[in-house]
């Protein structure tokens, strides 16, 4: 187990690499500067010129790619090219909020969708089809629905017309009732989503397993339909359902930064935004290795739930 | 007194048992008015056909049907109380505390995510009322009784960490250790080679004659009921045709469905070179049910009311029923499949003509263990070590052994299919392929004629024209309709798309054809007829055939020769019938032993089973024989010495320092 871990660990840090350069250099490849987009039309030709050279941004592409990393490496992560504020002061205000939004996010998922997958298998495992059309179909509609127009409507209807949750307004740990309700509708639309897939997939997980042969067995040894549920259906069905949490969470981390956007929640996603729009490079490089730590390392826990609940899987 | 009232009432009593199945296209009543019963003690087998509603029928006793199939009537009584009467919970008070089970795939009936420990200790605690440290005695205890080796070890082993006759042993020892009255086994050894299913079968005997507990055998060998049974029901289309004591049942079988199957076997003793009897037709199918008898177009003594009236169970002798109009079944008809027709010629002398000729062939697969960050050296599995065979023009060769001795992988060689590592093939022509399961080796979307037509396109053989002609007699040479033709492999029975796979591997006039188990998917009363197919066509093309089976008695029937592999090594080989009846290798000689009979007699004169263990990993071949490790007559000798493959006798080769 642990040397597997370790294995696994350093094959990610190949991964990591592969992003950190991949973002360096497809970052540099988007036409217009931190410069230019600073300057907007005020300022043009020497003056220009000048602000790029106080930037740091007419130094040889490999130099700044040799900063940069050494940077990454000792955990300095700089100050931002357009604000002049730390990045790692930036990210570590807006990483509690984000985390917040997606930790909820999965915990309601998690707690509504397995029971109602596992009902709707059970349901049309008995062949009572009736509940499982409609947890089936009402998990297909919703999984249709894309998340931004998920988020307007939530807006139009529970807070511009219900009033429930506030739309806008500061979002503060100091507060927090205020911050739950604050961020709410952003986990709410989320859940969504990630509800619909996880309930879909759930029940098919289990579905087929209440129909293996080890199932009856449970049942033919007199078990209650409770504990063969629990102890036998679900325990299997769990693989499937383990790898689709650690994928969803990837999922959550895009749908993150559109609901941060719309509802305006200071969260990495919003300084993601805004540090596209201003070509701060500094900034985005920063933000998008963080991501890809994150998926990485959700990735890496998937792997080593699933070897933990299926002895079948070799180390 | 009381003693004597308590073994007149029956353990289990089912009376007029009928089990439904909804389907899209109607309502399928796979068990139709059931009745008999099964007293303390009793070994019960319930005989019949896939879709007779054998299983169905047992797990309609503890109602452990899945979804769509459903009780529909009758009862169930389990020493008096009615078990379809009971609510859920109050049946599972009696599921595993009084009737244990046992189910066919031993390889997929246990949790794979869940120790043995897990799901064997929890139900001795819940069914004999023990605590946690008593209830794991007791399970290494049964462990042990069923002949788990290191059994305390083995009790916190996965099941993956077990083969297929390991698993069935925890299966039965879970079963047998909540100390049922009745257990139901379904189908228990169906899954298992020959010689584990000797010993499975020889540990159930043993341990439910020691425990008193009553048993329900559901099986569609009647050798195994000949071995097992103390009463036999014999079920066709969802009923019993015939009920009796295995003697009443084997000696004195009155329904023509019992005697046609006990007479489609193919015996040791009878005449060998006759044609296996077959019984024509197929099964009914069931969402169709005919009026009358299900069994009359099949039967050769059907008359008129056979049509109209289905015949009840009426009495044939003391405790022996049977439903069938005529007093005697097919007894005073004349069969015409059984007498004449005796194609087969034994003196035919084989053609002088080599069609296959192998020599020190050998395969080994090496598994994935070099890998980055991995230095464990890479695994050798030798499939093949050495083999050298030869076959005539005309003649059958029939290789038997264990599942994992190597035969496939030599059929798969000599289609090509697979690179040898080393040694020689030659073929004198072309060589094709029967494989086992016919329904999963054609394309579902293919209809018959392109499935058969598919091998001529490949090769370019003449036009469209000559190929559909080519076709047509192809499809007639396997005793086929042309209208068959126009079908999908699922509209076709099991015989008949095997009938297709065999016009398939003709297409190419080869010289040589290769089957793989193709009489093993197929159920008894199907698969005479294609034994009888495939020994005429041996007959009327002259080409070389390689019989690849465990169904020892099938291979006896239809090969000339036979070669008897064990670890990827030829450990006999010689003509059929010497083979047989003085067989030199002392693994050639327990394979024979395990067969079980069709006949109670000669069963139970037998001598218990000598073959102990399983085979060897082919990872790790003992040093000197490979057989030493099993073999009842081992000496110092064997297990430093490798015997070679040498001939003790004039027309037989063996590989054992002790063949005489």
């Amino acid at each position: 187990m642990v040397e597997y871990s370790l294995k696994k660990f350093a094959q990610l840090l190949f991964t990591v690499f592969g992003v950190v350069t991949l973002v360096f250099f497809t970052l540099r490849f988007i036409p217009g500067d931190a410069a230019s987009a600073m300057a907007g039309d005020a300022i043009s030709g020497e003056a220009l010129e000048l602000l790029r050279e106080q930037m740091g941004l007419n130094a040889p592409l490999l130099s700044q790619y040799l900063i940069y990393i050494k940077g990454l490496v000792t955990f300095d992560f700089g100050v931002t090219i357009t604000t002049r504020l730390p990045v790692a002061d930036l990210l570590l205000r807006a990483l509690p909020v984000t985390l917040s939004i997606a930790v909820l996010t999965i915990v309601l998922t998690v707690a509504l969708s397995i029971p109602l997958g596992t009902l709707a298998a059970l349901m049309a495992h008995r062949g009572q089809n009736g509940l499982d059309n409609l947890i089936t179909g009402t998990a297909m509609v919703l999984d249709l629905m894309p998340s931004f127009w998920t988020a307007l409507v939530f807006l139009l209807i529970f807070s511009l017309t219900l009033g429930w949750f506030p739309a806008s307004g500061t979002v503060s740990f100091d507060a927090p009732m205020d911050f739950l309700k604050r961020i709410a509708l952003p986990v709410l639309v989320l859940s969504v989503t990630q509800m619909a897939t996880m309930a879909r997939i759930t029940r098919t997980a289990v579905l087929e397993v209440l129909s293996e042969d080890y199932v009856r067995t449970a049942r033919a040894m007199g078990w209650s339909e409770m504990r063969v549920l629990f102890r036998h259906a679900l325990k299997n069905a769990s693989l499937p359902i383990v790898t689709v949490i650690g994928l969803s969470f990837g999922n959550l981390l895009n749908g993150t930064v559109i609901v941060e956007f719309i509802f305006t929640i200071p969260g990495i996603g919003n300084l993601l935004i805004n540090g596209i729009n201003s070509r701060d490079y500094q900034m985005v490089q920063t933000l998008i290795v963080f991501y890809a730590l994150l998926f990485v390392g959700i990735n890496f826990i998937t792997d080593i739930v699933y070897r933990a609940l299926d002895p079948r899987v070799k180390f | 007194m009381t003693f004597q009232a308590e073994i007149d009432v029956p353990l289990l009593d089912v009376r007029d048992l009928r089990t439904e199945f909804g389907t899209d296209s109607g309502t399928v009543t796979a068990v139709d008015g059931v009745s008999f019963t099964v007293h303390a003690g009793e070994r019960v087998a319930i005989v019949g056909e896939s879709g007779s509603g054998k299983s169905a029928m047992a797990m309609s006793i503890l109602r452990l049907l899945a979804y769509p199939g459903r009780v529909a009537g009758g009862t169930v009584l389990l020493n008096g109380r009615d078990l379809c009467a009971l609510s859920e919970r109050q049946l599972n008070a009696v599921r595993g505390r009084e009737v244990g089970t046992v189910f066919q795939d031993p390889m997929s009936s246990l949790d794979p995510v869940m120790r043995i420990s897990k799901q064997m200790i929890p139900p001795i605690m819940r069914s004999v009322g023990l605590g946690r440290e008593k209830a794991r005695a007791e399970a290494i205890h049964w462990l042990d009784k069923v002949g788990i080796p290191d059994a305390e070890r083995r009790l916190e082993a996965f099941p993956f960490e077990m083969s297929g006759g390991m698993r069935q042993r925890v299966m039965i020892a879970m079963a047998l250790s909540c100390r049922p009255k009745l257990l139901i086994a379904d189908e228990p050894t169906t899954a298992l080679d020959v010689t584990i299913q000797a010993q499975i079968v020889d540990v159930m005997k043993t341990l439910i004659s020691e425990t008193g507990t009553a048993m329900m055998f559901i099986t569609h060998d009647l050798g195994l009921v000949a071995r097992f049974a103390d009463k036999v029901a014999v079920m066709y289309a969802g009923r019993i045709v015939e009920f009796g004591t295995v003697h009443d049942i084997f000696h004195k079988p009155s329904h023509p469905y019992t005697q046609s199957l006990l007479s489609t076997i193919p015996s040791t003793t009878a005449l060998r070179h006759q044609r296996l009897p077959q019984i024509p037709g197929m099964p009914p199918d069931m969402k169709n049910p005919p009026k009358g008898c299900a069994f009359r177009d099949r039967c050769a003594a059907a008359i008129q009311t056979c049509a109209q009236d289905a015949p009840r169970l009426t009495p044939r002798g003391a405790g022996h029923v049977a439903a069938c109009w005529q007093p005697d079944g097919l007894a005073g008809v004349p069969r015409p499949e059984c007498s004449g027709q005796v194609r087969r010629n034994t003196n035919r002398p084989l053609r002088d003509r080599t069609m296959v000729e192998i020599n020190r062939l050998t395969k080994q697969f090496t598994g994935s263990g070099t890998r980055l960050f991995s230095r464990k050296p890479a695994q050798v599995v030798k499939a093949v070590n050495g083999v050298t065979l030869r076959v005539q023009q005309g003649e059958t060769l029939g290789i038997v052994g264990e599942s994992g001795c190597g035969k496939s992988t030599v059929a798969r060689l000599l289609l090509g299919l697979e690179e040898p590592t080393s040694g020689e093939i030659f073929i004198d022509g072309l060589a094709q392929m029967v494989f086992q399961d016919p329904s999963s080796s054609f394309n579902p979307k293919m209809r018959i004629h392109a499935i058969i037509e598919e091998p001529l396109i490949v090769k370019r053989w003449g036009d469209r024209q000559a190929r559909a002609e080519r076709v047509r007699s192809l499809i007639d040479q396997v005793g086929l309709e042309v209208a068959h033709l126009d079908r999908y492999p699922n509209q076709l029975s099991g015989g008949q798309r095997q009938r297709v796979a065999v016009a398939r591997a003709l297409a190419l006039d080869p010289s040589v054809v290769v089957a793989d188990e193709p009489t093993s998917a197929l159920d008894v009363s199907v698969r005479a007829q294609v034994i009888n197919l495939l020994a005429d066509l041996k007959e009327d093309l002259g080409i070389a055939f390689i019989f690849i089976s465990h169904d020892l008695l099938t291979v006896r029937y239809i090969a000339d020769r036979i070669a008897v592999m064990y670890l990827g090594e030829v450990v006999e080989y010689g003509p059929a019938d010497e083979v047989f009846d003085r067989p030199a290798h002392p693994y050639t000689k327990a394979l024979i032993d395990a067969v079980p009979l069709p006949d109670p007699v000669t069963e139970a004169a037998r001598a218990p089973i000598q073959l102990k263990g399983e085979l060897p990993s082919p990872l790790d071949i003992p040093k000197g024989c490979a057989f030493a490790s099993r073999c009842p007559i081992v000496t110092d000798r064997c297990r430093i010495e490798k015997p070679v493959l040498r001939q003790p006798m004039k027309t037989r080769e063996a590989a054992c320092h002790y063949a005489k």
